[in-house]
């Protein structure tokens, strides 16, 4: 088993440097690299033609952009994990990497928020239409999850902010908290207050996890109640209620476990839609930002950032599995 | 000679009657008919098309006219009974007048009951050309000279929304379909060329999917989409857009053409024309793809609201279709000013085109993948 962990991090390990290849041609990929931009830029400002050319000239030497391609790779790459340094914001006039720390933590705490909610309740509610088969609540929630999916997360997202402002009159919407809480210590009162703000977020990035997670959950149990100890358990005289908790769930938990990975990047791009539109404060919006003004460094660095998590996300549940079902083989 | 006749007569009788038999498409209709979520699914897609293809005789107004003065119309009502109670067999509709509220000076449209402009149907109206070939005057509704008919209102420009919604189905639907379309293609190249060699292509082709299908699609998109230059034309910003969202949603279809090919290539029909010396190129175009086809059909529909979805949010955040093109989501643009969306919530009007069309195809697509093997129990 230690040899099957070891060989998913080291796919992973070559998975982020492939990533991080792509993220490299991204920010590459505009006409012009960061010292042109950077000089058009100080121009733009007023200086003088020498001293953007002179300053251009500073950056392209401290960034080695006259290095060529593959050391500059390295470089970068060198710069974000012995100095956390990403590239140069000219927007925010600071290294990317104090952005990215700033937004990350915020990012993270919606898409594992939204992550759980979705598995408790996704979970739930596919053990509670798997036991009513085809009855009305099975057919009600199958309808509602393929309509509520449809509707494109943006525009989900558009109608909740239209009745948030013009129907509950919620004043301070683009933010995590209301004014007064903002720098106050943690308490419950803070909690509560945030999630008054994300709420958004959580229902829609989570709705597509719930639908999805429903369905897997649904079709798991249903395939292992027709197994033959499940009849053995009911043989037994056990309760309906036992057999499907004690007996039928925790076997059908497992192939959802496989696929929590895939759920984390679609929180996370779930998460970047609503964020956008909602503008608060986490790596989609700034995402959005920098692909508008063409503020390449940090369109990479996110790049990068969302792929890595991903990766995780799928290497976590890769383990996690391999502990939890002793009948995955190791080849 | 009587002999022979009378054998051949016998050998007639004892021939097996050709049986009637159903070929495997009448199979895959027999079964898909009996879906009726799949049919609801396969009407609301054929209605949208065809919105989208005769979207100048659907709309009363010509789809492009713009009339500033008729900005943010809200949508109006039809009326069977007047203002003085009268009923009317012939629905009608009332214009908007404009006013101004004196004191916050906002404006507000009411309808004006002087005068009721009745519905016609199959009315001649302005100018379009069909298919850009045929022209007509044809509409398929109208109202006389004077009066207007904006059912679901007008957008900034004074568009009508429903004319305008019609036209966008044009390109949201046929970019996706061409983005599925390439996606499809590329996908079963893999998908074929990893199961039927094997090896270290296999090996090398999975690792190359799997390194493709980790990729978090939504910010690629994204960020390629943003490097598309704003002053390329429409057509290459049309096909590159296509591109990008191809590029990334192939791995599902590469995955599951590998398996059935892996499934098929040990068949004994499969051996036997290996053993009757057909090359690979005839194995794979004449017996592998066809008995994957209806696979990759099911995919492709699945394939078409992931792209759908797509390019709306990224039209509607500007980096995607750009006017002249129209889409859904470039048409939601306006309501990112949440003032203009407040006084003026019927521009969320596309959002009704969107979620049919994502509905329907992924109706479509389920019961194709239910009906796509016929001969299984179900």
């Amino acid at each position: 088993m230690l040899s099957y962990i070891l060989r998913r991090v080291i796919i992973a390990f070559f998975m982020l440097i492939g990533i991080g290849v792509v993220s490299f041609i991204v920010i590459k990929l505009p006409p012009g690299d960061f010292a042109s931009r950077y000089q058009a830029y100080l121009l733009g400002r007023g200086s003088s033609q020498e001293d953007a050319m002179r300053a251009a000239q500073i950056v392209r030497e401290q960034y080695g952009l006259d290095q060529p391609l593959p050391v500059q790779f390295y470089e970068w790459v060198k710069g974000m994990v012995t100095e956390g340094k990403f590239g140069y914001s000219l927007a925010y006039r600071t290294d990317v990497g104090e952005l990215i720390a700033d937004r990350l933590p915020k990012t993270l705490i919606i898409a594992i928020l939204s992550h759980i909610i979705s598995t408790v309740v996704g979970v739930s509610l596919g053990i509670f239409v798997a036991t009513r088969k085809y009855g009305f609540w099975d057919n009600f929630f199958a309808i509602l999850s393929s309509v509520l999916t449809s509707i494109p997360r943006f525009s989900l997202a558009i109608i909740i902010l239209f009745i948030m402002v013009f129907q509950w009159h919620q004043p301070s919407m683009v933010s995590f908290f209301s004014p007064q809480y903002v720098v106050a210590p943690w308490s419950l009162d803070r909690v509560i207050d945030m999630l008054r703000h994300i709420w958004p977020v959580l229902f829609i990035a989570g709705l597509g996890g719930v639908a999805r997670n429903m369905r897997v959950m649904r079709g798991n149990l249903l395939d292992v109640l027709g197994a033959q100890y499940v009849q053995t358990a009911r043989s037994k005289g056990l309760t309906e209620n036992r057999v499907v908790v004690r007996h039928a769930v925790p076997n059908a938990l497992h192939t959802l476990v496989a696929y929590q990975g895939t759920v984390l990047p679609y929180m996370m791009q779930g998460e970047l839609e609503v964020a956008i539109i909602l503008g608060l404060p986490t790596l989609g919006p700034l995402l959005y930002e920098s692909l508008v003004n063409q503020d390449i460094y940090i369109s990479g660095s996110l790049l990068l950032i969302y792929g890595a998590l991903i990766l995780l996300g799928n290497l976590l549940a890769d383990i996690y599995l391999s502990i939890l079902d002793p009948r995955i083989r190791y080849s | 000679m009587i002999t022979d006749q009378q054998e051949i007569t016998t050998l007639d009788e004892i021939a097996a009657p050709v049986e009637d038999h159903e070929s495997y498409f009448q199979l895959v209709w027999r079964r898909f008919r009996r879906n009726k979520v799949s049919i609801v699914g396969a009407l609301m897609v054929l209605t949208l098309v065809f919105l989208a293809i005769f979207a100048d005789f659907f709309s009363p107004t010509p789809i492009s006219q713009i009339d500033l003065d008729n900005s943010f119309i809200p949508p109006q009502q039809v009326h069977f009974i007047d203002h003085e109670g009268n009923f009317h067999i012939r629905p009608f509709v009332y214009n908007y007048t404009y006013t101004l509220d004196p004191t916050t000076f906002r404006v507000s449209w009411v309808e004006d009951t002087s005068k009721a402009y009745e519905i016609q149907f199959f009315v001649q109206g302005s100018e379009y050309k069909l298919f850009g070939l045929i022209p007509s005057n044809l509409h398929l509704f109208g109202v006389e000279e004077g009066g207007t008919i904006y059912l679901l209102g007008t957008d900034k420009l004074g568009r009508d929304l429903w004319g305008k919604a019609c036209e966008a189905g044009r390109i949201s639907l046929s970019m996706s379909l061409f983005g599925a379309i390439i996606s499809v293609v590329l996908g079963s190249v893999l998908g074929v060329a990893s199961g039927y060699y094997g090896g270290w292509i296999d090996n090398a082709l999975q690792r190359f999917t799997e390194f493709v299908a980790a990729f978090p699609n939504l910010p690629l998109w994204m960020a390629l989409a943003a490097l598309v230059p704003k002053t390329a034309d429409s057509f290459t910003v049309f096909v590159l857009m296509a591109c990008i969202f191809a590029l990334l949603s192939w791995t599902t279809l590469a995955r599951e053409v590998r398996s059935k090919v892996l499934s098929l290539r040990e068949t004994d029909f499969i051996l036997a024309a290996k053993e009757m010396g057909a090359s690979d190129a005839r194995i794979i175009f004449r017996h592998l793809y066809p008995n994957t086809l209806s696979h990759i059909i099911v995919i492709l529909t699945l394939t078409v609201p992931g792209v759908i979805l797509a390019e709306s949010f990224l039209s509607f955040l500007g980096i995607g279709i750009t006017e002249p093109l129209i889409s859904w989501g470039l048409m939601m643009r306006n309501t990112q000013d949440i003032q203009t969306l407040g006084q003026n919530a019927w521009i969320l009007a596309p959002i009704f085109f969107m979620v049919s069309a994502v509905l329907g195809f992924n109706f479509l697509g389920d019961g194709l993948r239910d009906a796509a093997d016929p001969y299984a129990a179900q």
